[in-house]
């Protein structure tokens, strides 16, 4: 399988009239691939979920997590309690969600995001699905050529009912191609 | 403090929080996660892939706007939806603000709701991160 830099578009054709023209063709061009990163194999992976499993919010697990956001552990809660949002972020589910596929070299988070139906509950048990929910292809920007990966993590109640989503947007990106090293 | 939902206008700012976030801090969240890219808690590691020092976590930075939000509702609904755009990296050990405030007041499903903008502005003046946020009261 060629690498993103074998595929970059008339290269030679683009470099020799840089020479001819005296005007050097920028990183950020060059490196726009001939053909798309996105293979069908690639799409595929959009919209499959993968079910990471059952997670329970203790009271030690909320207290990590108010540590990490406030520099203390908090209150304690009841059985029951509503507990803070932020607390889906510490969940432990049986397994890690699958890898993202690894085309450009460098990655960077562009922006995330959770949105609640309400806050879990303390000791409450969330069942965690996964799913790649979209891969866009970027043309131009400080890149020239990005992809942008958005994830999607559900939490659900053992009856079901959504009680929270985190999404996530990252960019992979190639840092050679960057318009700031010209 | 709790905030008066009933007297809640566009325009409303919500308190400033001033904070400086730390390397201990960007350890406890890669921990939560048990995921320890070195650039958020390694000096040399960061110096050495081009970072002026060790970053906060974005993640970190979207429930650091939780606590800002969280703190100024002291009780008086509960955050429907929390979002962070990225614009640039901040450091640990550097002092940031979170910004918020009120954009549109509004009822819907029968409850009173608010949009609000957030920023995370760096010790530079510097927007480091749009936030946007829905919040919904009791």
């Amino acid at each position: 399988m060629s690498s993103a830099a074998d595929r970059t578009f008339g290269a030679s054709y683009l470099l020799s009239h840089a020479r001819i023209e005296r005007h050097p063709i920028p990183a950020y061009i060059r490196l726009v691939p001939d053909e798309s990163l996105l293979t069908d194999e690639i799409r595929a992976l959009v919209g499959h979920r993968t079910e990471l499993g059952p997670a329970t919010i203790t009271l030690r697990l909320v207290q990590r997590a108010t540590e990490v956001f406030y520099g203390h552990p908090g209150r304690d809660y009841a059985q029951g309690e509503e507990v803070p949002g932020y607390v889906i972020s510490a969940l432990d589910p049986e397994i890690d969600p699958p890898e993202m596929p690894k085309l450009l070299p460098q990655g960077i988070l562009i922006s995330n995001e959770w949105a609640f139906e309400r806050y879990p509950r303390l000791g409450e048990t969330l069942v965690v699905t996964s799913s790649l929910a979209n891969i866009s292809e970027r043309f131009g920007g400080q890149f020239g050529y990005s992809l942008d990966f958005r994830t999607e993590t559900e939490y659900r109640a053992t009856n079901g009912d959504l009680v929270a989503t985190s999404s996530t947007n990252m960019m992979q990106y190639d840092a050679s191609a960057a318009r700031s090293s010209e | 403090m709790t905030v008066d939902a009933a007297n809640l206008h566009e325009g409303d700012e919500l308190p400033a929080l001033e904070l400086t976030p730390t390397i201990a801090q960007a350890v406890r969240y890669c921990a939560i996660n048990w995921v320890f890219p070195e650039f958020f808690f390694d000096p040399d590691f960061a110096k050495s892939v081009g970072m002026p020092g060790t970053m906060v976590p974005g993640p970190l930075k979207l429930g650091l706007i939780y606590r800002a939000i969280d703190e100024w509702l002291g009780g008086a609904g509960f955050i429907r939806q929390v979002r962070a755009a990225h614009r640039r990296p901040d450091l640990a050990k550097h002092p940031i603000v979170i910004a918020g405030r009120v954009a549109r007041v509004y009822d819907e499903a029968g409850k009173r709701r608010a949009d609000l903008e957030m920023a995370v502005i760096n010790e530079d003046g510097q927007p480091s991160v749009r936030g946007f946020a829905v919040v919904e009261f009791k």
